[in-house]
């Protein structure tokens, strides 16, 4: 019973993949047929996923053969996700794909119902074989979606870099699983979970699936496809590879650690828990550093997936230190972040959509002003900000907050004296993350909206449509909903982790608002100050209305300011481009291009270039040795006919006295 | 059939010795009459009959006669009959030969001890050997030929006295194989002579990934 909803919505979305067959002529019709259908599935799946949530549905597994279909409410967490995030960015899609008219438009809506179905088979899937198929689909789907503006050579170069970096995953986890499988009684889910792993054998299933999903979810020194992919694939796609896609890593990651491998060690945790850290940490400030808005966004993502996969570190750290149910909360912190990220970059990537849409370009330096021209986007827009910033009252709010609370936890409860080490490292990377994150929004904000126009493209920016318009403002209200009234949401959330992996911690969903005093979020003395503080600001501008009277332009030194007087992205960024100069490294180059005198008329010219260190440190390095590798290999392969035939020869006289010697 | 298989084993010395085309071509036809001459002795010590005769028949009608005598029309058309150019000296190619000698017997009496004909498993093995060796240590394309025609012939001597006698049919496949590639080597070598003005395969070199 439960099943047929989710075919139906397969079927839905096979509907939208047969509109790639419809003629060019019809391609607007092909287009939102595309869109109608992939909106439609991800509402079923939005509706069942929620029924096996709210214990409405029995899930029960579908068979052929060795192959089965199964969704417990681990799954039925990730399935609501992608369904809800599939509906908003079709609706987007709807306004934005439109611009890719007479560009393969008819193959960007089949593609994309491929991948919104892919990711929901993936999660649905009840066995090995069926995952990694459909894990495949959905890394070819997304490879193609990324390189769907082919001309550029940039596009295919980031394209080509994602299939190489999501094969070495998809390898990774297929040792994981293929390991798991042999030492159980098949390759489906329900029987691997009773696998015979030795500890050994253990920690390596464990270290190839953390691999692997840390490669797509995109965490630190696995990430340097992701600042890459997401500025090269059109904007609703980001949303949705951003929102949806890099939480499915954490799916499968929590499907290996709460099914397969249930006894955890504890360096396993402090793996994933530094891992998260770092990445968080270093995510961020690379997002700080980049002018490019979909990079920004993208190691934004990097930060995100590095809190997420920091707080399910230090659930597990939990776990196997305080023991008990205390685990619950770091997880309940990484599925609630996962949620509320997935929600604000799914809107942050439609906001640089539309933005994109109005200037046509990312280059955050060329914009200014812009909240004149797009006043809804920038409404939405700061919404996101505020949200990625984690600022109360947002759904970003609640994720850190949660983390926050789940490091607390473990620094209070936790067991060794080595617990509070890592506890006072992971907050002050948090401390800096969360800061960092601030700065990198107002300036994402600020340079973007405010100000004066920076260039041309600016001045004759223009507000997105309607369809576009009404899926940022879904995603706004459902921003401000999960951050103020998110006791539904963690209720709900609490039963996945409640029934399938046996940790109960009553109450969660009082933590916030009413709960214990230690873990409350929005506790009396914030509400006071944050009142306080936004009395003070109402009484400011209205005192400022009177003070400020006087319209003409003082202190400008007889100079009219202009839009070059602005701070810059760049040089926004630049006291901190200072204080981390030993992470990151910065290449400067200034040359004068003309120097008539030693102080006036001179013409500089200034060029910044931040190298991405993990780039430089490990991936060039193996390129390079591979490359010299196979200058060594090329010489077996002369092209002579003879020396081949000599190999042969050669082999069969090994073969000959290896048989004399060991008959 | 000893006297015949030391006959043989000479031959296919000289044949590692041999730098002239149209020599090398009547070496490998004397070569394969005794290959002929050993598939009769066999099909005799069985006990005549039409299965008796057949292969060796065979073998002189294909390996004999017109092998060689396709080979040699392919060498009128060509100018340059000598194996001149040979980078790989002669000598290393006879040396080759004869270590392959001594190591076909020490592995045989490893793997096999106390077979019966072991002479004649041990010079098919070195048969194999030196094929492969002309292969790789001749660059003239007819030389090459020679030297799987050798490879061919030792592989057929291992058949026949290790299974004394295959089935009919499975002969006549053999017999067809072998003709069917001589047939293709004789035009790619005439295609060779056509494109290149020359048979040596070191030409062919250029075509390198």
């Amino acid at each position: 019973m439960m099943m047929n909803i989710f075919f139906m919505a397969a079927a839905c979305y096979v509907i939208g993949i047969f509109t790639l067959l419809l003629p060019h002529r019809w391609q607007k019709a092909a287009h939102y047929t595309a869109c109608l259908a992939a909106m439609t599935g991800s509402a079923l799946v939005t509706y069942n996923a929620a029924l096996v949530l709210l214990d409405l549905l029995q899930p029960a597994a579908v068979h052929w053969g060795s192959y089965s279909l199964a969704c417990d409410k681990w799954s039925a967490a990730f399935l609501l996700l992608t369904g809800c995030a599939g509906i908003i960015t079709s609706i987007y899609a709807l306004g934005y794909a439109l611009s890719y008219l007479g560009k393969r438009l008819r193959l960007l809506g089949a593609l994309w119902n491929l991948f919104l179905g892919s990711m929901v088979f993936v999660v649905l899937a009840g066995d090995a074989f069926s995952f990694l198929l459909f894990w495949e689909i959905m890394a070819v789907a997304s490879f193609l979606l990324v390189n769907h503006e082919a001309e550029k050579r940039v596009t295919w170069n980031a394209a080509y870099q994602y299939l190489v970096m999501t094969h070495i995953g998809t390898a990774a986890i297929m040792i994981a699983f293929l390991l798991t499988g042999t030492y159980s009684a098949s390759f489906a889910f329900a029987d691997m979970a009773d696998n015979t792993l030795s500890a050994g054998m253990g920690s390596i299933v464990f270290m190839a699936a953390f691999i692997g999903f840390a490669l797509k979810a995109g965490l630190v020194p696995l990430h340097v496809w992701l600042p890459n992919a997401h500025p090269a694939a059109p904007s609703h796609v980001s949303a949705l590879m951003s929102g949806v896609m890099l939480k499915i890593a954490l799916y499968g990651f929590g499907r290996f650690v709460f099914y397969f491998l249930p006894a955890w060690n504890y360096w396993w945790c402090i793996i994933v828990m530094l891992a998260g850290l770092i990445s968080a940490f270093l995510g961020v400030l690379y997002a700080q550093m980049e002018t490019d808005i979909k990079r920004i966004l993208a190691y934004s993502s990097v930060e995100n997936m590095g809190i997420i996969f920091a707080a399910f570190g230090c659930g597990m750290l939990l776990q196997v230190t305080a023991g008990g149910s205390w685990g619950t909360i770091g997880f309940m912190a990484a599925l609630v972040h996962c949620y509320n990220h997935s929600v604000i970059k799914v809107l942050m990537f439609m906001s640089a959509g539309s933005i994109m849409h109005a200037t046509g370009s990312k280059n955050l330096e060329l914009f200014g002003g812009l909240l004149r021209k797009l006043p809804y986007t920038a409404a939405c827009c700061f919404a996101g900000c505020m949200a990625l910033s984690a600022l109360p009252f947002t759904g970003g709010f609640i994720g850190e907050w949660m983390t926050l609370q789940s490091f607390i936890t473990l620094a209070y409860n936790g067991y060794g004296q080595d617990i509070r080490l890592w506890c006072s490292l992971a907050f002050i990377l948090l401390g800096f993350t969360g800061a960092l994150a601030l700065g990198c929004f107002v300036r994402f904000f600020g340079i973007a909206f405010l100000g004066r126009a920076r260039s041309q493209i600016a001045e004759q920016a223009h507000e997105s449509d309607a369809f576009m318009l009404f899926a940022m403002g879904i995603s706004t209200v459902l921003i401000f909903v999960l951050g103020i009234y998110s006791a539904p949401l963690l209720t709900v959330l609490s039963g996945v982790l409640a029934v399938d992996t046996a940790f109960y911690m009553p109450g969660i969903a009082d933590v916030l608002q009413s709960g214990g005093e230690l873990l409350q979020a929005y506790g009396a003395v914030l509400v006071l100050v944050l009142a306080v503080t936004a009395v003070c600001f109402a009484v400011a501008v209205s005192m400022a209305k009177k003070a400020y009277v006087a319209s003409d332009v003082t202190w400008n030194c007889g100079t009219i300011p202009t839009a070059r007087q602005q701070y810059s992205a760049t040089g926004f960024s630049k006291p901190l481009r200072r204080a981390f100069d030993y992470l990151l490294k910065p290449k400067r180059e200034v040359s004068y291009v003309r120097k008539d005198n030693p102080y006036f008329g001179r013409l500089l010219s200034y060029k910044l270039e931040i190298p991405d260190m993990i780039t430089q440190k490990l991936y060039l390095p193996l390129q390079k040795y591979f490359v010299v590798s196979s200058a060594f290999l090329r010489r077996l392969q002369q092209g002579s006919v003879r020396l081949y035939v000599s190999y042969v020869m050669a082999a069969m006289i090994a073969v000959l006295i290896w048989g004399a010697i060991y008959k | 059939m000893e006297f015949l298989v030391v006959t043989l084993m000479f031959i296919v010395f000289l044949q590692t010795r041999i730098m002239d085309l149209k020599r090398g071509i009547f070496c490998l036809s004397i070569q394969s009459a005794l290959i002929a001459a050993a598939c009769l002795a066999v099909g005799m010590s069985h006990g005549g009959g039409i299965h008796a005769f057949l292969p060796g028949m065979l073998t002189i009608a294909v390996k004999v006669i017109f092998i060689p005598y396709a080979i040699l029309k392919v060498v009128r058309q060509l100018s340059d009959e000598k194996e001149i150019a040979s980078d790989i000296n002669v000598n290393y190619s006879t040396a080759a030969a004869a270590c392959f000698l001594a190591l076909s017997y020490v592995v045989l009496d490893s793997l096999l001890p106390g077979v019966q004909g072991r002479d004649i498993v041990a010079s098919s093995i070195f048969m194999i050997m030196t094929g492969l060796t002309l292969i790789v240590m001749r660059s003239r394309a007819i030389m090459q030929m020679i030297g799987l025609i050798t490879m061919e012939n030792g592989i057929y001597l291992l058949g026949l006295i290790m299974t004394e006698g295959l089935p009919l049919i499975i002969e006549l496949g053999i017999f067809l194989d072998v003709l069917i590639a001589v047939v293709i080597l004789v035009i790619l070598t005439s295609r060779l002579r056509l494109s290149f003005k020359t048979t040596d395969t070191n030409v062919l070199r250029k075509l390198k990934g």
